[in-house]
């Protein structure tokens, strides 16, 4: 997981190892999903999110797309 | 709170205080508690995932989001330097501790640094992009890779 400062470098760092960008998330947003995922860490009450409640906190901030998902559909149980 | 719940809460506590990678030992200390104990917890923790430690099974790697080795990611607040695992946790741990501070990296394709000071309200305006190669269901394939 790492910073680019462009679609362009990450775009070019990509193509350099033959791998596929991923999605690109702007700061303000990784932001706003750090603050959910995070902002109770410390609180020892707090328990750390199951995956239906990680794909929910993902949603909550923009982040909808498969490559999100903690757990691959096709591996749920019905 | 169940022991093992305090054994992970008293290591991101330790964390948050000092930047250090707490020991065992120093958790046992911590909580008045004993090694035995405290290493049976750790057991447990790094089978939840709540920690990830090194090739002796006992010194904390990873212990979200804060890392136990030195990083290019890192976090800087009243005095104190955090390690963080990868970009996502450089941000995480100001979100976990509330405090200002200043977040340090790099591009990973440019190696141009990246210097963003973080208030409690969010970053400054930052046009910079956040990438993660490998999908959230393959993370705890190779986290340490993630």
């Amino acid at each position: 997981m790492l910073f680019f400062r462009s679609e362009d470098d990450l775009r070019a760092w990509c193509g350099e190892r033959g791998v596929e960008a991923g999605p690109m998330v702007p700061v303000p947003q990784l932001w706003r999903l750090s603050r959910v995922w995070y902002g109770s860490r410390l609180d020892p009450e707090a328990p750390r999110p199951t995956p239906g409640e990680a794909r929910a906190i993902f949603a909550g901030v923009g982040l909808t797309s498969p490559f999100w998902d903690p757990v691959p559909r096709q591996e749920q149980t019905p | 709170m169940t022991f093992e719940r305090r054994v992970r809460t008293a290591i991101l506590t330790a964390f948050a205080e000092t930047g250090i990678t707490p020991s065992p030992a120093g958790i046992a200390e911590r909580l008045g508690s004993e090694m035995e104990r405290v290493l049976e917890a750790w057991d447990r923790l790094r089978e939840e995932r709540a920690i990830v430690t090194g090739e002796d099974g006992v010194s904390i790697r990873m212990a979200n989001p804060f890392s136990g080795i030195p990083t290019e990611h890192t976090f800087q607040s009243a005095g104190v330097r955090y390690y963080a695992n990868c970009a996502w946790d450089a941000l995480g741990i100001p979100a976990a501790l509330g405090r200002a501070g200043t977040v340090r990296s790099r591009c990973a394709h440019s190696g141009e640094p990246l210097r963003l000071e973080v208030t409690e309200a969010g970053p400054e305006r930052c046009d910079w992009l956040f990438h993660s190669l490998v999908p959230a269901a393959r993370w705890w394939d190779d986290i340490v890779f993630t």
